[in-house]
């Protein structure tokens, strides 16, 4: 799991071009969007299409994305969660 | 006194109901919808989607579709007019771009191949259709393009630059618009469903529609073109404001605009995508606006919503409506969402209507709203005073040497400010998260925005113009497509591909709610936003930013304008200046004093046109003349024959070679007002003085199209 979130913090910041925020200071528990980040519904179109291609895994409701996008590590736990290994 | 009317003379239509308005009439009618699955182009491994497919346009087979399906809307709009219109303005987002993803996914890297590709060669192509060899503008407002094309020809109407126009909006189904919204989530798969509680978004679908508008008496009128409303959200780039703020702001001013009240509006045609945001921002919107709502629909689970094209086939659906006493219903609706406080007709509906308002809004809180009246069913509106002259308070302008101090010291210095911008180095007084999304030319536009607006109010309408648009994020959105075997295709680049984006961030830096226009008019897209902000700034406490700039993109520049590439490498840059109405202490004046087409008649009529502008001496002659058409002897032989014996300055010598160069070049004679000294590198090595409170200066731009704008002294 903390590899995991240690991964996404690098492609969050790569994919949304997150220019002064390091992997150390990103908190995977604050508040992902809307919060201090400016991360907004656009940004999060844009993670789906990562968390889709990445690892396989489809977000198209928005009632689950505000729930697996509340912060990285919800996120990690809905991939870790879904993932086509874990449902095998 | 009282003003002439803007009537509609006659309409071209096609969309995906039918190949004429008649046709699309009598579909709407029948509350049959046109969505279907894609089948204009394959989708690898992916169920299509549903659209709006139009009918096969016909017409020349190497133009692209979107000049096809406008072709086939000006055929029909002309047929039976006594001779060419004055003006074309067209409303599009696509332009070439259908023909232009075949070829680049094709590997195409002939630059001939996309000769269509820019916006501005669609109404080039139907003016040239048309006999038209006056104005031939090109508006880029996302989903508002059709309407705010026509609230600019309605303008130039009244204002009498013009008599006739041929006006409204065309696009054509590509991938980018096709994955562009559904990256963004924004696709119902069960097709379109305004206002229903399952809605779950929009079809993209594709069209065009014309209107031919007059002030000339009519012996029968299609409807008076009544009013119109410009404003935006400066919110969002994508989402609309959740109350409605914006949407509301262009219903009052269209009201306003007409003379009317809202209870004298009998229906109104609904923006209506069928998003989730969308519909319940409207209804926010209307609800604040309308006491006793009246009946309503959209009609976009009929059509889709074809971009450009919705707002003016909208337009024409409630001239139709007004003409024919019956409003369509809003097709698609299955179960209502009655949290929404609409009750939309579920069927065509008889019952007189009046006056009808119909409703765009698009990317960048792009907003316009437009009335349309029964002919003669109100009074006349009272002519406004003549507004004073534009006056320039603040200016700045970016090049390969830097800002405009640079830019001006690289001149002084007999260096050529002409390549890159050096974008890296210019301090964006801008915070970081605000800037991460975007790429070259929004940070271009965002940079001239600040340093043009100085310390004073902050505008509060923006007049924007960029002959390319944001070619770092069309390039990237297709590259993405194209890499993932049309996959994963980028939401934010698809965001920041429109046209109007850049214009739209700069609206939220600014707060600026007023009119928000985005013109593509080519290497005339500096003359063609000046045009807009004449005719649809109104002055006010707050000024209006005239902006124009072009990014220089390694792959696209060459293959979409042959030439930027010439001897210097690329080049991009533009510039800004800060608008008013009147007043003796601003910098100089502005104004348009000529826009046609090209050639040797349109070279005559320009020299005439010149001689007869009354004025100061010229103490300066500014030409922007694309390499590809460089022939010293023809500015030379132009200003013979206008006799004006003038220093002539060659703008892209200077600047370098980009559809912008003009608005540099602007920046330079308004500089040489504000210092009083033609600056040095212009037309001697040593800076000139010059009698600022008698100088005038001329900005020619002598391209495919000519336009002419003069600087005076106050």
């Amino acid at each position: 799991m903390q590899q995991l979130i240690e991964e996404l913090k690098v492609k969050l910041i790569d994919i949304l071009n997150l220019q002064d925020v390091t992997p150390e200071r990103f908190d995977e528990h604050a508040r992902l969007v809307g919060g201090e980040l400016g991360i907004d519904s656009i940004d999060v179109l844009e993670m789906v299409v990562m968390v889709e291609k990445d690892y396989g895994i489809v977000i198209n409701n928005q009632e689950v994305g505000e729930k697996v996008f509340a912060s990285l590590a919800s996120l990690a736990r809905y991939i870790e969660e879904n993932s086509p290994k874990a449902r095998s | 006194m009282s003003e002439r009317p803007v009537h509609i003379a006659a309409i071209g239509m096609i969309t995906p109901l039918g190949r004429d308005a008649e046709t699309t009439w009598r579909g709407l009618l029948d509350n049959r919808s046109a969505i279907g699955p894609l089948t204009r182009f394959a989708v690898p491994d992916q169920q299509p989607l549903p659209v709006g497919e139009a009918p096969d346009p016909g017409g020349d087979a190497a133009l692209p579709r979107t000049h096809r399906l406008a072709l086939a809307a000006a055929r029909q709009a002309m047929r039976g007019a006594a001779g060419p219109p004055d003006a074309v303005v067209l409303g599009t987002t696509t332009g070439g771009m259908e023909a232009s993803e075949r070829q680049l996914r094709g590997g195409v890297d002939d630059c001939a191949a996309y000769r269509w590709h820019g916006l501005h060669t669609v109404s080039a192509a139907v003016a040239a259709a048309v006999g038209c060899s006056g104005p031939a503008l090109t508006v880029s407002t996302a989903c508002s393009s059709g309407t705010l094309a026509l609230a600019l020809a309605l303008a130039m109407l009244r204002q009498g630059t013009a008599k006739t126009i041929l006006a409204g909006g065309a696009d054509s189904l590509c991938r980018l618009t096709y994955y562009g919204f559904h990256s963004l989530q924004l696709v119902d798969r069960q097709g379109c469903r305004p206002l229903d509680c399952h809605r779950h978004g929009m079809a993209v679908a594709e069209g065009a529609a014309l209107l031919l508008l007059t002030t000339e008496p009519l012996e029968s009128s299609l409807g008076e073109l009544r009013g119109a409303g410009l404003s935006c959200d400066a919110y969002h780039p994508a989402a609309p404001h959740p109350e409605g703020r914006g949407a509301l702001l262009a219903m009052r001013r269209a009201l306003d605009d007409a003379g009317l009240a809202a209870e004298a509006i009998d229906y109104i045609n609904l923006h209506g995508t069928g998003t989730p945001d969308n519909d319940a921002a409207e209804a926010r919107a209307l609800r604040q606006l309308f006491a006793v709502l009246p009946p309503l629909s959209s009609i976009k689970g009929a059509l889709g919503h074809g971009l450009a094209a919705a707002g003016a086939v909208e337009a024409a659906v409630a001239a139709l409506a007004v003409t024919h006493g019956l409003m369509p219903g809003n097709t698609g609706l299955q179960v209502l969402d009655k949290g929404l406080g609409l009750t939309p007709l579920t069927a065509a509906s008889a019952g007189p209507v009046e006056a009808a308002l119909s409703n765009s809004f698009g990317f960048g809180g792009n907003n316009g709203a437009l009335v349309i009246a029964a002919p003669g069913a109100f009074p006349r509106r009272n002519a406004p005073p003549p507004a004073p002259h534009l006056t320039v308070w603040g200016y700045a302008c970016l090049s390969g040497a830097g800002d405009t101090a640079s830019t001006l010291a690289a001149l002084g210095e007999g260096r050529s400010p002409a390549g890159a911008v050096p974008l890296e180095r210019l301090a964006m007084d801008l915070p970081a998260a605000q800037l991460r999304r975007l790429k070259r030319l929004p940070r271009l536009v965002l940079a001239l925005a600040g340093l043009a607006g100085g310390e004073g109010a902050a505008p509060g309408a923006i007049f924007a113009g960029s002959g390319w648009g944001g070619l770092s994020e069309t390039h990237d959105f297709l590259q993405r497509l194209f890499q993932s075997a049309e996959q994963f295709p980028s939401p934010t680049d698809f965001v920041g591909s429109v046209h109007n984006g850049p214009a739209g961030q700069a609206a939220i830096l600014c707060q600026a709610d007023g009119p928000n226009v985005t013109m593509a008019g080519g290497e005339a897209s500096f003359a063609e936003a000046l045009l807009a902000a004449e005719h649809l700034y109104h002055g006010g406490e707050r000024p209006a930013l005239l902006v124009c700039a072009d990014e220089g993109h390694p792959r696209f520049s060459p293959l979409f304008d042959p030439g930027t590439t010439g001897s210097g490498g690329l080049c991009d840059g533009g510039g800004a200046l800060l608008l008013r109405r009147g007043g003796s202490e601003g910098l100089c004046t502005l104004r348009s004093l000529f826009h046609g087409s090209g050639g040797d008649d349109g070279l005559t009529r320009l020299a005439a046109r010149l001689r007869a502008a009354p004025g100061p001496p010229w103490s300066l002659v500014l030409v922007d003349i694309p390499q590809r058409r460089r022939d010293d002897g023809q500015p030379r032989g132009l200003l013979r024959q206008a006799g004006i014996d003038a220093p002539l300055v060659d703008c892209r010598r200077l600047c370098g070679e980009f559809a912008s160069a003009a608005a540099v070049a602007a920046v330079f004679a308004v500089a040489a007002f504000a210092g009083g000294v033609i600056p040095a590198g212009l037309v001697a090595e040593e800076a000139k003085s010059f009698d600022r409170s008698r100088g005038r200066m001329l900005l020619l731009g002598l391209g495919e199209k000519l336009t002419a704008v003069e600087f005076c002294a106050c």
